[in-house]
């Protein structure tokens, strides 16, 4: 009798772990944005390498507002037409930034010197429907862009509509599958090239992981996956293939986030090797290297800032 | 300067005489009509935005509380 009483005991341990270990299907997590899918990749993969002198003074005069003072000095490049020949001018511009953080609106705006305006707006209408602004207005005729999204937020899916200028309106769809894939769909219809595009993507991530691909009828097909290496390492890898042009470019990258400084690098199959270092000197100062080298076309970037506040 | 829409419009129904019938000639001078003024709500809304964007965030800003000081805006500290 002794002998069966263990066993009993063991088995509804067992079960009940078990029960905590299942799925519950009716209460899913919400899944990420549809254009934040691939975000851990692009921290590591697309960091933004700079040429020239970057300096950034941003003031807080308020725990929501504050103003930004930002100087850029450097070579910007003009599309050539051929595609060896890379043509830079070198430009200086001034730009002048004042932020409005609130829970319920966010207001960022950016003005330079030459008269582009670079407007965003976020907005929390209701508790689930957010609608974002985002607008490049420049003083040259027809170079001004607006786009204006709808965001809803259901209780395991995202909804997206966009409205943008010159007749572009794209809708997204993206729903958590399982606790840990989500999987989503866009549609866009652009009035001026008449073209429309549908595409799909999947995103499996756990807490050591992240795999995402994406499907679009423009003809791009991109896959990448990050490993989380440890708290301060990570490791990104990335393939994007257009079987309409027959582009193919895969890059791999790494990420670490050490105390004082972060510094981020990749290598591509175009022959592109570049870094980012981000160091903090002290509080509130930090130091920026950026190098890019292109084998291929022989164009070697490198970059130094300064940012304050 | 952009010149007002309807000046436009009256040009253009002096111009063509036989035209098939006056409702499709009413009808595209409606549309007409519609996208002058949205050419050029949406001409001055650009404007307006690209020139009261900023200044309506300070606005907003010197607003929020706690109150910042004017002099706190201008000065580089």
């Amino acid at each position: 009798m002794a002998d069966l009483l263990p066993p009993l005991g063991t088995a509804q341990i067992d079960g009940k772990t078990k029960v905590d270990e299942k799925v519950d299907y009716s209460n899913l997590p919400c899944p990420v944005p549809y254009e934040e899918l691939h975000r851990e990749a692009i921290m590591s993969l697309k960091a933004d390498n700079f040429e020239g002198l970057r300096f950034d003074f941003s003031k807080g005069l308020n725990q929501k507002f504050s103003l930004s003072h930002s100087v850029m000095m450097g070579p910007t490049e003009v599309p050539s037409q051929s595609p060896d020949t890379t043509i830079k001018i070198p430009t200086a511009h001034y730009e002048f930034g004042a932020n409005y953080f609130d829970p319920k609106l966010m207001l960022i705006g950016r003005l330079m010197t030459d008269g582009r305006l670079n407007a965003r707006v976020k907005a929390d209408l209701t508790d689930r429907l957010v609608l974002k602004a985002n607008g490049q207005l420049s003083n040259e005729p027809h170079m001004s862009h607006a786009m204006f999204n709808f965001d809803y937020m259901g209780s395991d899916y995202r909804a997206q509509l966009q409205l943008g200028n010159s007749a572009l309106i794209g809708a997204t769809y993206i729903q958590s599958v399982t606790p840990r894939l989500s999987l989503g769909g866009e549609v866009f219809w652009a009035g001026v090239p008449r073209k429309s595009g549908i595409g799909y993507a999947a995103r499996y991530d756990t807490d050591k992981m992240v795999a995402t691909a994406q499907v679009a009828s423009t003809g791009t097909i991109a896959m990448n996956y990050v490993q989380k290496i440890s708290e301060k390492v990570s490791l990104a890898t990335d393939f994007a293939y257009n079987y309409l042009s027959r582009d193919v470019v895969a890059s791999v990258g790494y990420d670490y986030i050490l105390r004082q400084s972060r510094v981020r690098g990749k290598i591509d199959s175009n022959g592109v090797a570049s870094a980012l270092l981000e160091e903090r000197l002290s509080m509130g100062l930090n130091f920026l290297l950026s190098a890019e080298l292109d084998h291929k076309k022989k164009d070697y970037k490198f970059g130094f800032g300064l940012t304050v506040g | 300067m952009a010149a007002k829409p309807c000046l436009k419009i009256k040009g253009r129904g002096k111009g063509p005489k036989g035209s098939s019938s006056s409702t499709t000639s009413s009808s595209s001078s409606k549309n007409e009509l519609v996208k002058e003024w949205t050419n050029w709500s949406l001409k001055k809304a650009k404007v307006a935005t690209q020139y009261g964007f900023i200044p309506l965030i300070i606005i907003i800003g010197m607003k929020s509380d706690p109150k910042p000081h004017l002099f706190q805006l201008l000065s580089p500290v």
